[in-house]
Parts: C-alpha cells; sequence; structure tokens
C-alpha cells in the first residue's frame, strides 16, 4: 500500500498494512528544506517542496498545505506580523473586528481571488499534482471558533460569550461562511481531507462548546462531506471535557493533544472514531529518545486500540532530532493497523 | 463583611457591574482596600483558580472574573495611593520578545493581581531591554515571562543574562511558563521558578514570599 491507501483503508475501518503516520509540521518542514519561515508561508511552492521532502526524509504517508492561522484573517484585511523564522500573527489590540460594526459590512472573501487563501489552493493543487497518486493531500480551515478569534481577538472573543452572545452568532455565522467556501475550493484543487484548525475551542469549557462551538463545527463538518471532502479535526491543548462532542461531529480522524490521556479519548469518541496522537512534541519528540518514544507509542496503541494514526498531539517543533522523528515513524512502519471492520 | 460577600460572590460570578457597586458600597461603610482584598479579592480569586484547576471555570470564567476583580482595584487604587498604602509584593509580567500570545499571560496576570499583588504587565513581544528597565524603575520582587513558541523561548534565556549584566538577577526572582516551557528548560537558563498554570504561578510566588 502507498500512504494514500493506507490512510484510506484506515479512515474506512478496514485493515491496512501497517499504521499510517501524519505528524503535523509546519516550522520543522521549512528546516529540512532550509527555506524561511516567511517564504513558506507566502509562497505555496516552497510550501509543497518542504512538504514532499519532509514526508520523504522520514516517510510520512502524507503532505499538508498547514501553515499558520492567518491566512483568511490577511485576506479579509486584519492586521498582521509578519517573521523570518516563525508563523506570521495576528495584531490583537488592532484586530479586524475590535469595533462590533465592522463585521457587518464585512463580506465573505472568494479564495480563487484573495491572496494568502488562494495560494493554499494553488499549493493542494501542485501537492496534487506531484504526489497526490501516493500520499493523502491535506488541505487546512481556520474552525468557526479559532476564526473568531482571530478577527474579534481571542481576549475579546472569550468575554463576548457572556457579554454579547447575539454577536457571537452573527460572527460564527460569518467565520462558518467562510470556512465553508474556503474548504470547498481546497476540495475543488484536489484535497483528500481538510484539517479543521481550532484551537480555541479547548478554552471554553464544555458548556460553552456545546451551545457556540459544536453547532457550527458541525455545519462545517457536514458542508466539507457535501462537497466531497473529509475531515481532519485538530484542536490544540486540553480538550478532556470536550471530546464527547468532538466525537459526535462525524468527522474523519479526530488529532487528539498530548494533556489528553488516549484512553479516555477512546472511550468518549467510541471505538469506531480515527484518532491520531498523542505524543507530546516537546517533552517525548524533542526531549525523548527513540526507545522511550517506542515504549510511549506502545502504550498508546495499547489504550486506543484500532483506528489509530501515529503522529504527535500537536506540531513537532523545529529542533525535534531526525533520529526521533525517525523512530516515531519506525514504529508506525512495524505495526499492524487492524481495522474494525 | 456583606459587601465583603457581595464582592466576593461579583468577582466568583465574572460580573464587572456587581463588583463595582459592591466596591463603593464597602466603600462607604468604610471598608479599607486592604481589607477588602484581603477578605474579598484574595479568596474569591483564590476559589476561581481553583475551580480552574478542578475543570469547572476554563478561560472565559477567568478573564471574566479577572474583568471584575479589576473594576474593584480601579476604584481602591486611588485610596490606596491617597492614604499611602501598598500592596507589598510587585510583580512584571510579560511575554517574551517575537511572540504575541497573551491570553495565558493575561490569566496568569489577573491571578496574582487577584491574589493581592501589584502587577505591571508590560504585554506582549516585550524585548530584554524592556524587562531590564521595568526592574531598574520599579523595583518588582518577580519577574514572570510567558511563551508560547519553542522559537521564541531562547528570549527568556536572554532576557535572564540581561538582568545579570545589569547587575540585577540576584534583586528578583524569574518565574518562567507557556506550553512548549518546561522545569528542565527553567533549570538550563537559570530561572528561578516554572509553572505550568496560573495557579501554579501564584502558589510559587507565595512560597518564595514564605521563605523570605
Amino acid at each position: 500500500m502507498n500512504g494514500r491507501e493506507r490512510i484510506n483503508a484506515v479512515l474506512e475501518g478496514r485493515k491496512a498494512d501497517r499504521l499510517p503516520c501524519m505528524p503535523i509540521t509546519m516550522t520543522f518542514a521549512t528546516d529540512i528544506l532550509g527555506v524561511k519561515y516567511l517564504d513558506y508561508v507566502r509562497d505555496h511552492r516552497v510550501m509543497a517542496e518542504a512538504q514532499i521532502k519532509t514526508a520523504q526524509t522520514f516517510g510520512f504517508d502524507y503532505v499538508s498545505t498547514i501553515s499558520d492561522p492567518t491566512r483568511e484573517a490577511a485576506d479579509l484585511g486584519a492586521n498582521i506580523q509578519w517573521y523570518d523564522d516563525r508563523p506570521p500573527a495576528i495584531l490583537e489590540d488592532v484586530a479586524l473586528f475590535a469595533d462590533k460594526a465592522v463585521l457587518a459590512r464585512t463580506k465573505v472573501p472568494d479564495a480563487s481571488t484573495s491572496g494568502r487563501m488562494e495560494d493554499r489552493v494553488r499549493g493542494i493543487e501542485l501537492l496534487h499534482n506531484r504526489v497526490g497518486k501516493e500520499l493523502f493531500v491535506e488541505g487546512w480551515v481556520e474552525g468557526p471558533c479559532a476564526e473568531a478569534a482571530d478577527l474579534r481577538g481571542i481576549n475579546r472573543l472569550m468575554m463576548d460569550f457572556s457579554d454579547d452572545p447575539e454577536f457571537v452568532d452573527d460572527l460564527f455565522d460569518f467565520t462558518l461562511a467562510l470556512g465553508i467556501r474556503f474548504a470547498k475550493e481546497q476540495i475543488e484543487a484536489g484535497a483528500d481531507i481538510i484539517g479543521i484548525g481550532d484551537a480555541a475551542a479547548s478554552l471554553v469549557g464544555p458548556r460553552i462548546y456545546k451551545e457556540f462551538v459544536w453547532p457550527w463545527q458541525k455545519r462545517l463538518v457536514d458542508s466539507i462531506h457535501t462537497n466531497g471532502g473529509r475531515v481532519r479535526l485538530h484542536i490544540c491543548g486540553n480538550t478532556r471535557r470536550i471530546l464527547d462532542g468532538m466525537g459526535t461531529l462525524g468527522c474523519e480522524m479526530v488529532d487528539i493533544d498530548y494533556p489528553v490521556p488516549m484512553n479516555q479519548a477512546r472511550a468518549q469518541t467510541g471505538p469506531r472514531q480515527t484518532l491520531a496522537g498523542n505524543l507530546d512534541p516537546v517533552r517525548d519528540l524533542r526531549d525523548g529518545t527513540p526507545d522511550k518514544i517506542a515504549q510511549s507509542l506502545e502504550a498508546l496503541q495499547e489504550q486506543v486500540g484500532p483506528q489509530w494514526i501515529v503522529a504527535a498531539g500537536c506540531e513537532l517543533v523545529r529542533d525535534t532530532p531526525h533520529r526521533n522523528v525517525h523512530a516515531m515513524v519506525n514504529y508506525a512502519l512495524t505495526h499492524p493497523a487492524n481495522g474494525i471492520e | 463583611m456583606a459587601q465583603s460577600r457581595q464582592l466576593y460572590d461579583a468577582i466568583l460570578n465574572g460580573n464587572a457591574k456587581q463588583a463595582h457597586a459592591a466596591t463603593l458600597a464597602a466603600i462607604e461603610t468604610g471598608t479599607t482596600p486592604m481589607t477588602l482584598i484581603a477578605d474579598s479579592m484574595v479568596p474569591a480569586m483564590d476559589e476561581v483558580g481553583r475551580l480552574f484547576e478542578e475543570e469547572e471555570y476554563f478561560v472565559p470564567e477567568l478573564l471574566l472574573a479577572g474583568r471584575a476583580m479589576k473594576t474593584a482595584m480601579e476604584l481602591l487604587r486611588p485610596l490606596m495611593t491617597a492614604s499611602g498604602e501598598k500592596l507589598p509584593v510587585r510583580v512584571v509580567i510579560g511575554t517574551v520578545k517575537g511572540d504575541l500570545h497573551d491570553i495565558g499571560k493575561n490569566i496568569v496576570a489577573s491571578m496574582l493581581e487577584g491574589s493581592g499583588f501589584e502587577v505591571i504587565d508590560l504585554g506582549a513581544d516585550v524585548a530584554p531591554e524592556k524587562f531590564v528597565t521595568a526592574v531598574v524603575e520599579l523595583a518588582p520582587q518577580f519577574v514572570c515571562m510567558s511563551a508560547l513558541l519553542t522559537v521564541t523561548m531562547p528570549s527568556m534565556k536572554t532576557t535572564i543574562e540581561a538582568l545579570s549584566s545589569a547587575g540585577l538577577r540576584t534583586k528578583v526572582k524569574v518565574l518562567i511558563g507557556g506550553a512548549p516551557v518546561t522545569m528542565a528548560y527553567a533549570h538550563e537558563i537559570g530561572a528561578d521558578g516554572y509553572s505550568e498554570n496560573a495557579s501554579g504561578a501564584v502558589g510559587l510566588v507565595r512560597s518564595f514570599l514564605a521563605e523570605a
């Protein structure tokens, strides 16, 4: 099986020749290619080369167009801080919707004619053409809560849930529409799966997640399915209290970050949910040893059972020793994926 | 004590309007700022911290409680200045240079302020020189640094070195935190302490004060 076939098999609950391996890499990938992160985020050709070289160097089963949280916000005109060596960041003090009135007069941009969103779509086309027969190609969108935080400022949004819930509804309607359109364009460009990055959702707790976030995440997931795509849900951080909700969205795969015990993730999401993760990118992968990584993965497989994809809980950090990444992939290479069907 | 309870409840419930009203009412009955801080604010924020640890409260509740607490402090601060009262401990806090993530730092700052410490928040993207200037001008007992990216963590080491070069290292306790930060890193760069969460940061400051 090649990587694409392997991931398809596991996502469909079938047996695969071995475990798939889909760690998230961004800054790590730029170091493999030897390029500036600024070039990676601004030029899809650099991003594609870095992803391909990283996947081939280590034996990952996929390539991704994940890069940073600001593509959509940048195309809307948000104030962004650019760096040579790290992801661009939103300037929260002057967030686009710091003044709530701006939302009503803002339209959802078209990714086919916008700047940074179009760049990701071009990146997907390039990856699909270059490696799409062998490797899964992953698109990416900001989730409704994360995008709302990007546009409103995360500190403001966290208090808006209480101060102005009607505004939050309108804001999430906007970020949902944005995500739906951007995801559709990536699927049409050849993305096999769309990652939904919704880190802010791990901060709000189960009550606000259930009332404000889950309904909009569900609509985004359903829309991606309607448009022929699959979904990788990625909520960074401690999601222990919202696992049950995450497991009912219908995502083909759900990433579990390192603070969450994997046996709890399995218990809460059910036996059929494909889970990915959850080595600690710093304490396990950067600071650990190959032997300890293998032991950790063995323990994780014991907890998670079938329907598992090997990955770290979040992005590989840039100075992760290569031998440790090889150790992670080696575990996937040498262990079966038994399937649930 | 009734006013103290009202302020306590207002902070716990994240109600800034009620915190304002309760503080005004307490001031009118002659309750001193330090009494109100000790009897209402600190216990309320301690309870907020406990509820956060227990995963009953989350970031929204913490920020709302912090806002309610700050509303009270805005009324109390001028009174303290007028009477010459000072909070006994001063903390300077910031997210390090090149890092714009601040929500974790904001929560720690709120919890420290709610614990009765004077907190000067330098914001995000704070250069080592700015931390040094703050120590020179404000003479805090503690410097707290936050980083959310491994590429910005080295600025914690640079800041500690800058404090040493300025002859200030022994004047402050340096505490660090943030998702990629570890106890091992704290030891490596010569920080005095590390905490993985806001309540831990408050605990660290209190334990250092108890030792002094």
